[in-house]
């Protein structure tokens, strides 16, 4: 039996409403491959039923249905040309940072699995080794919230072990050697070091952002493109109102703030477009 | 350590379970049909946390192994999960009324099927 019309709708405008995350036309297969096991679970003859369990109760189901929805697929060093722009600009400039104020802050909006908070570790840590030690300022100085809105995978990241499949999707070869300590035959543990500069914490980006931040980067790629416009407009003027002055936004590569908010500017590093506070807003 | 059990009949899924039994710190026994995963089970009664069920195999079927390893009293209690490529919502009610904890179609990706094991397993978070 497959998915009605009512009950993909529903379920879809339950998950919105819940998440902020929108499932277009055509994912019918998504919520049932997904979300049919916790239907049946919960003793629903179908999604109407389990729709409406969902809104009698705030409990575990309603984290268990946003969670089962919400796993995404991840690289290390997702998108070369913001990665290289990372390395070779906003990293430098987040060390000259670090030596004039006493912590730097940067914030994985929407982690997963724990492959982009990890890649900006890495990337600190190697331009700490770059300069030999040489005015470099110590890790500690650098704090990395990495927040995601499925508990699952927050298990997954905050354990820092890794299977070669996982590695082989972008990690680079000498920082594996370098960050990586292998565990049996077949998983790779990321370095105590790099994983003590990140906190992993379950953040649902619908919820206000009072006590986070301020923060001088903030990664949030390829998240906003889930989310209605309303919300989108919301989140950006949230997310601006937690970097500091010079601080900035990192977005998907085809994204942008422009027609949700007037108060970024964009600016070019390196070939990658970001987005900071534009002066006065 | 906490061990899984992964029984079916394709290397290639054994071996992609394993690989995400070792990212989440477990170690990945292996039977390629039912007789033998049953077999397993009973010899690793103590350490298995999870069975990795397929459902259509050579000889006795998932649904055949699940039904027998919930009626033995010495390893009923061991959640089983069904990997199959069976996405049907029948499928899903047999498998749960025969006493699965959790279902996964195939093919998944690995970030999904990690977060189902560790749901299976009441080690998920939510």
């Amino acid at each position: 039996m497959a998915i009605s019309r009512e009950e993909f709708d529903l379920i879809r405008s339950f998950v919105h409403e819940h998440s902020g995350i929108q499932i277009g036309e055509g994912k019918e297969y998504l919520v049932e491959n997904r979300l049919t096991v916790l239907m049946v679970q919960n003793g629903c003859k179908d999604f109407i039923e389990l729709h409406k369990k969902l809104v009698a109760d705030a409990g575990p189901l309603r984290a268990k249905v946003v969670d089962a929805m919400t796993t995404n697929e991840t690289l290390w060093f997702r998108d070369a040309s913001f990665f290289s722009a990372v390395s070779d600009f906003i990293v430098p400039q987040l060390m000259e940072k670090a030596a004039r104020q006493p912590q730097v802050r940067i914030w994985s909006a929407a982690c997963s699995t724990g492959q982009e908070p990890y890649s900006i570790a890495m990337l600190l840590d190697h331009a700490r080794r770059k300069s030999r030690g040489q005015q470099a300022p110590p890790l500690e100085k650098f704090q990395i919230l990495a927040t995601d809105i499925s508990p699952s995978v927050l298990v997954i990241a905050a354990a820092g072990r890794y299977n070669q499949l996982a590695i082989s999707r972008g990690m680079r070869e000498a920082f594996l050697e370098r960050y990586f300590n292998k565990t049996g035959t077949m998983a790779y543990e990321v370095d105590p070091a790099i994983r003590k500069l990140v906190t992993f914490q379950q953040f649902n980006l619908k919820n206000s952002f009072d006590g986070l931040g301020p923060f001088d980067l903030i990664l949030c790629r390829n998240v906003l493109i889930y989310f209605s416009n309303e919300l989108k407009a919301e989140i950006y003027r949230k997310l601006h109102a937690r970097l500091t002055p010079d601080g900035l936004l990192a977005i998907g590569a085809s994204e942008s703030p422009r027609g949700y908010t007037s108060n970024f500017e964009q600016v070019m590093v390196g070939g990658a477009a970001l987005f900071r506070p534009k002066k006065g807003s | 350590m906490i061990k899984l059990l992964t029984i079916d009949d394709s290397r290639t899924i054994r071996r992609v379970i394993s690989g995400i039994g070792a990212m989440l710190g477990f170690e990945v026994l292996e039977a390629e049909n039912g007789a033998e995963g049953l077999a397993v089970l009973g010899e690793h009664v103590h350490e298995i946390g999870l069975v990795l069920l397929d459902w259509n195999m050579p000889g006795m079927n998932g649904l055949e192994v699940l039904k027998s390893a919930k009626a033995n009293p010495r390893i009923r209690h061991i959640p089983v999960m069904m990997v199959t490529t069976e996405g049907e919502r029948d499928y899903i009610i047999q498998a749960i009324q025969a006493g699965a904890v959790h279902y996964q179609t195939k093919p998944f990706s690995q970030e999904e099927m990690a977060t189902r094991i560790l749901e299976a397993m009441g080690m998920g978070g939510a």
